[in-house]
Order: C-alpha cells, then structure tokens, then sequence
C-alpha cells in the first residue's frame, strides 16, 4: 500500500458526504438492496440467552400505535393510565419479575418501558391474568387494540401483538444480526458465509423494516440479579 | 366420570395414564405421504377400528384388563400435511406452528441437547406429521412385543414410518436414576376420601375450551370448533439419561463431603444413627447383605445428595415429610411447602411443581401444572456390566397451553429458578442444562442452613422431540374427512 493515500482514494473517502452520492444511495441503491435482499421484520424483544444472568433484567420497550393521535386523543390515553395506574402497579407486584415499568407517550404511540426477569410471555400473561380488564380500557385506545379485548380470552394473540410491537433489539455483537437476519428468512447461519464488509448494508436493509429499534441490550448497574432478591436483599419481602 | 365432558369424545392418554396395566409403549414417527390413505386410516381408526386398522383408546371407563392401547397426536407440519386450511392454520398457538426446534434456545436444548445433533427421524422436523403411540402389556394370549409389531404394519400401510422408539417401563415404576417417578399428577376429580393438599386442577389445565387456574384467563381454541374443542398440546421428549455421570457425582460428593467437612457438620447432613436406617428402607434386606461389607455413611450421604436433589428419596418418599429417613408409611403426594420447608428450593420437586409454597410469581401457584406420561427406554444399567447404550426416558408432557405450562416451567423454573431469589441463577440439579464450571445446589441441613456443592454436569440430554396436538375423537373424524 503507498505510504500517502493517491487523489482518488482520497475522493472516495469524500464520497458518503457528497449531496450527489447520499442521494443516489437513498433513491436508487437502498430501494435496489432492498429488491435484490428483501429483509423480513425481526421480532422485538430480547432472545433467550445461554448465560441464566442474561436471562434476568431483560428490556421491553413496547411502542403502541395511538388510534387517535389529536391531542384529545393522547389526553385521553393520558387519563386511561392515570385513572388504572394503581390497579396496572398492583398487577406489575404480583408478576413478581418486574423491576420497574413506565408509561410515556412519544409522538402517536403511548410506550411501556419496563424491565423484567424471565421469559417474556410469561410476563405478560401473568400481567393479563391479573389485570388484563384494567388494561383493557388502556387498549382500547389503541390502533388493533379493540380486536384484542378482552385480552384475557385473547392472550395468546395478545402476547405475539406486543412480542411485534416491542422494540427489536440490535444485537450488542454487531455481526449477530447476520444469524438473526438468516433466522428470519428460514436459512441455515452463515451458508454462504456474509463478508465482513456487507454488515451496513445488512443493517440499513433492516432499518427499513425496522424503522425503530433498542441499539442493543441496554446498561445494567447490578447485572444478574433479579427483581425478587434485590426485593429479598432490601428486606422489602418478595 | 367429570361433570360436562363424554368420555367418548377424548384420548384415552391424557387424563390416563396406562402405565400400571401397560408395561411396553413403541411410538411411531410419521409422515404422511398418501393422503387418502392417512385420512382413510384417521377415519377408521376413530369409528371404533376394524380388522386392518387399530382402534384409537377413548377415555371411556374400561370393563375388562386391556392389553392394547393406541393414541394419536399431530405436529402443526402435519395438520398441514393432512389439508387443514391456512385459516385454521392460522388459529394455532405460536409455539406449536414453530415446533420444538424452533424452541430450542427457550427449552435450553444448546450444546448436545442442540436440534443439530438430534438423530433421525427427529433431525427432519419438518417431515414428522403423525406420532402414534401404541401401549401393550405382557400378560395377553400374544406376546406384548408382537402386538406392538403388529400394529405398526397396520399403521405403516397408511403412513411413512420415519422412525421408531421403544419404552418398557421398570417394576415398581423406577426410572433411570433410580427414582419412583410419575407419582404427582394433576387431578380434575376430588378423591372420594375427600383427602388431598392440592387442589382440584380445572380441565382447562388440560383440555381446551375449560376454564383455567388462571381465573378469567382462557386459553384459545384452535378453529374450528370441531378440530380445537377437547384437544390439547404435547411436548413429546426423547431425554437420553447419563445414568453413570449422575452415580459417579454421587460418589464423588459423598466423598468431597466426608473429606472435607467436620464431624459435626456432617451430623447436621446425617445423624449417625440414620445411615443405618436409611439404607434399610431404600435397599431392603436383600440386597443389604452383599459383600464386602458397605460403608453405610457413605452410601447414605450419597442417598442424601440424590434426595435433595429430586426432592423425593429414591422410593418415592417425599423429603418435604421425611426430612432425615424416608417413611414409606407416609403419603407420597400429601405435602406442602412452606417458607422452612425440609425441601430444598432448588430441588427437581419444587421446581417444576413449587405447589402452595412461597413464589415470586405470585399468582403463579398450580397455574402451570402438566399431565406427564413417561416410559423409560433402554435397559436399566448395570454396573457389574457396563455399557454405553442410550437409555433415558421417553416423555410427554401434555398440557392445554405449552407456553404456559411446558415452557414457562422450562425456561422461568427449571433453568432460571426465578420462583425463588435462593435459586435463582441455578439449574435444576437432575435436569438442567448445567456445566461442571458454573452448576451448584444448596443442601439443606437440619438447622436450616445451606451447604453449596458444586461441578455437575448435564445429567440429561434431549435427543429428540417434537410438540404435538393431541385432538379429540371429534378432532379425528373431521381431519379424516376434509375434502383435497
């Protein structure tokens, strides 16, 4: 390799700045990727995981479509937490594996943000069984939210509503979203092994499946320990 | 009889278990590939049977000693295969359309328990349709083996036989690792002494279309109404046991704790005066007088790790009522768990049955219990005579959602232990996916500390498996006569 780069790498090197060539890559060599490597969905969620420490404070960050996005609408979503909010704590308790859950709304989606122990769909048919009418009033109020109440007698629909509404979640290892994109797609890992050099093109093709996403697992400041002990440890009872 | 539900209308192996009178099992792995054939079998063998075709076993009481029994179940590849429209497809739970494979990292079937390295049929999932089970016992005018045979011609004239598994259960129904296994079930009608801790389970727990623990909650019933009503789900599990892996750690922590432990915290493990007894119980007379003469502590030491690892002593005997020597006068499924129980946490027992005991998942109690009919397969080892054949236990554990029940037990209980913040991060001792560096259990001693012992291995290998619909008679008969 020459010690100084010549004019030409150097102009390649300017390239992914130029007007010319990011409107190139946007209009015509995405939307051609994205024809030629069609990329289905990744459902959102953490995967289970082999380390059983990895399988505790996992992420949820469900995004639930506003029917009605006028700022009456959102008022009134506001007031479906509001009015249930003790009821929705008191079910979150019983669950027992949750550590905290939040309510925001960002835009037209009114989000749970919550971080729990354990499989997902055991969180959230815990959470149905226990207060699946309360939450009914905050479904309502969401866009295919009706179709699912009372989601008691629907949770199995529930549970794959939320597992498709809940962020996905990059992968912390950038090169896992190969397998999980192969996965996806019903193809054995790695056959064809993917170059190195096509993982951005992979991601951006996922990003336009997946506008939204977690970018990986998420900061833990006491890794490996579950709602119950940090509850046992505090003497607060589990 | 259960108020509501005609005996008629289900399989005979879900509410019963055939063990006690049915000594042998074979299951039949099955593609179909002659659809009018499969469904001209389906629609025989659920109208009663005739002379080429084995009838399917009801639920209905039976009269006289049976000595053949036939039960079918059917993988989402195969409801496909048989024609079931992509709308009533679509109506089946998740995990079912996925199948076990596709589970895999959930039920912790990595390493060599990968799908990968499952042998066939079960390394092609997709071809498995049809798994028929056919129940015999030894004592007919024909031999048990030749009924089995003879029923798998039969069937194999309508489907593709893929592959075979044999079961034979063990006197006094022992499993490999020694154990009385299959005591606890769930019931669905009160005994009539009126006795029992648990509770009744609702069918819902079982069949689809009931009710459910979980109060309000119900589980969907596949459409139509006809195929889904009565059903259930089952996980089917070919689990290889390493049955000198497991007795070579039982030796081994016996002997790490007589080496390395004080007498007297010993004594908190095994009174002195226990050893003695306990090997009496569970070896009895006969065999208590081989020589050399055995060393009673040790043996018993061993007893003691095995028992608070199942949670049962070898005979059945529950520790949660026989702490320090197994009582065969007390009842084998009367107990509870309470905050002190004499039953460790981490135990197989209250992992994958916690009962009325304390739980994180607060309204978690009795909501997850699974049917489970088990047959060992292999012969029982010898150790004047080893080998290295495959033996294990071929499982079903049947339950109406396997979500909720299978895997939730799987992944939460057995392999997370999030039920209790004492296990939590372990594995269940008999069961799990442990590995020598990172496994470890807590015994319980009498005063209710703990005694941390490390470095077992998986003692259980999944090599094969797949979820399965076990539908109703109804179910059958309206497989059997969708049109092409």
């Amino acid at each position: 390799m020459p010690d100084k780069p010549g004019i030409l790498d150097r102009f390649v090197d300017t390239l992914p700045e130029r007007w010319l060539f990011k409107w190139v890559s946007n209009h015509v060599l995405v939307p051609y990727w994205a024809r030629r490597e069609p990329k289905v969905p990744l459902p959102g969620g953490p995967r289970p995981a082999l380390q059983p420490s990895e399988n505790l404070q996992r992420m949820m960050n469900l995004v639930m479509p506003l029917s009605d996005t006028s700022p009456i609408g959102r008022a009134r979503a506001a007031f479906a937490i509001a009015q249930n909010v003790e009821e929705i704590f008191a079910g979150l308790d019983n669950v027992g594996t949750v550590h905290f859950a939040r309510f925001v709304l960002i835009e037209d989606n009114i989000c749970m943000i919550s971080v729990y122990d354990g499989d997902f769909s055991n969180y959230i048919r815990d959470f149905i069984a226990t207060v699946g009418s309360v939450f009914d009033d905050v479904m309502k109020l969401v866009d295919g939210g009706k179709a699912m109440i009372p989601t008691a007698h629907n949770v199995e629909a529930f549970i794959e509503w939320v597992r498709a509404h809940d962020l996905f979640q990059a992968p912390d290892f950038p090169t896992d979203l190969f397998a999980l994109q192969d996965a996806a797609n019903g193809v054995a890992p790695d056959s064809p092994p993917h170059p190195l050099q096509s993982l951005p093109r992979a991601l951006i093709l996922q990003m336009r499946v997946n506008p939204n996403l977690s970018l990986g697992g998420g900061y833990r400041a006491y890794p490996g320990v579950s709602a119950a002990q940090v509850r046992g440890e505090f003497g607060v009872g589990w | 009889m259960i108020a509501g539900l005609d005996p008629s209308s289900i399989q005979g192996n879900v509410l019963r278990g055939y063990r006690s009178n049915l000594r042998l099992v074979r299951h039949l792995m099955l593609e179909v590939t002659d659809l009018g054939a499969a469904r001209r079998f389906l629609a025989t063998a659920a109208t009663g049977g005739s002379a080429e075709v084995q009838a399917i076993t009801t639920d209905e009481p039976w009269t006289e000693k049976q000595h053949l029994c036939f039960n079918v179940a059917i993988t989402f590849a195969g409801l496909r295969a048989l024609g079931v429209p992509a709308s009533s497809l679509a109506s089946f739970p998740l995990e079912y359309a996925e199948g076990m494979t596709a589970r895999a990292g959930l039920l912790s079937d990595t390493g060599a328990s990968a799908p990968a390295n499952w042998p066939a049929p079960f390394d092609q999932p997709d071809r498995i349709h049809v798994i028929a089970s056919i129940y015999a016992s030894e004592d007919s005018d024909s031999d048990g083996s030749s009924l089995l045979d003879a029923v798998q011609r039969q069937v194999g004239q309508a489907f593709n036989v893929l592959g075979v598994r044999d079961g034979a259960g063990f006197p006094e129904g022992k499993v490999h690792f020694g154990y009385v296994d299959s005591i606890s079930q769930p019931r669905f009608r009160p005994r009539k002494d009126g006795t029992g801790v648990e509770p009744i389970d609702p069918l819902g727990t079982v069949l689809l279309g009931y009710p459910t623990r979980l109060e309000g909650l119900i589980f969907r019933v596949p459409e139509p109404w006809q195929l889904g009503f009565n059903g259930t789900f089952n996980a089917f599990r070919v689990l290889a046991q390493d049955v000198v892996g497991f007795e070579e750690y039982l030796d081994r922590a016996a002997t790490d704790l007589i080496e390395r432990l004080p007498d007297e915290k010993i004594c908190a493990l095994l009174a002195p005066e226990d050893a003695k007894r306990i090997m009496d119980v569970l070896l009895g007379p006969a065999e208590r007088r081989q020589e050399p003469p055995r060393d009673d502590r040790f043996l018993a030491l061993r007893e003691i790790v095995a028992a608070q690892m199942c949670g049962r002593w070898r005979n059945g005997d529950p520790l949660a009522s026989c702490p320090d020597v197994p009582d065969p006068s007390k009842s084998l499924t009367e107990f509870d768990y309470g905050a002190s129980s004499t039953c460790p946490a981490g135990s197989h027992l209250r992992r994958v049955n916690p009962r009325g005991g304390p739980m994180v998942q607060r309204i978690a109690n009795y909501t997850r219990r699974l049917v489970r009919r088990g047959m060992p397969y292999g012969p029982p080892y010898d150790p004047v005579r080893p080998d290295k054949i495959e033996r294990g236990l071929l499982g079903n554990f049947i339950g109406a959602n396997l979500a909720a029940q299978f895997e939730a037990i799987m992944c939460d209980w057995l392999n997370l232990g999030l039920q209790d913040p004492e296990i939590t991060r372990s594995n269940d001792p008999l069961l799990g996916a442990n590995e020598p560096e990172t496994s470890w259990f807590d015994l319980r001693l009498k005063d209710g500390s703990k005694l941390r012992i490390r470095g077992f291995p998986r003692f259980v290998i999944t090599r094969g498996g797949a979820y399965t619909f076990i539908p109703s008679m109804e179910a059958i008969r309206y497989l059997a006569a969708l049109n092409r």
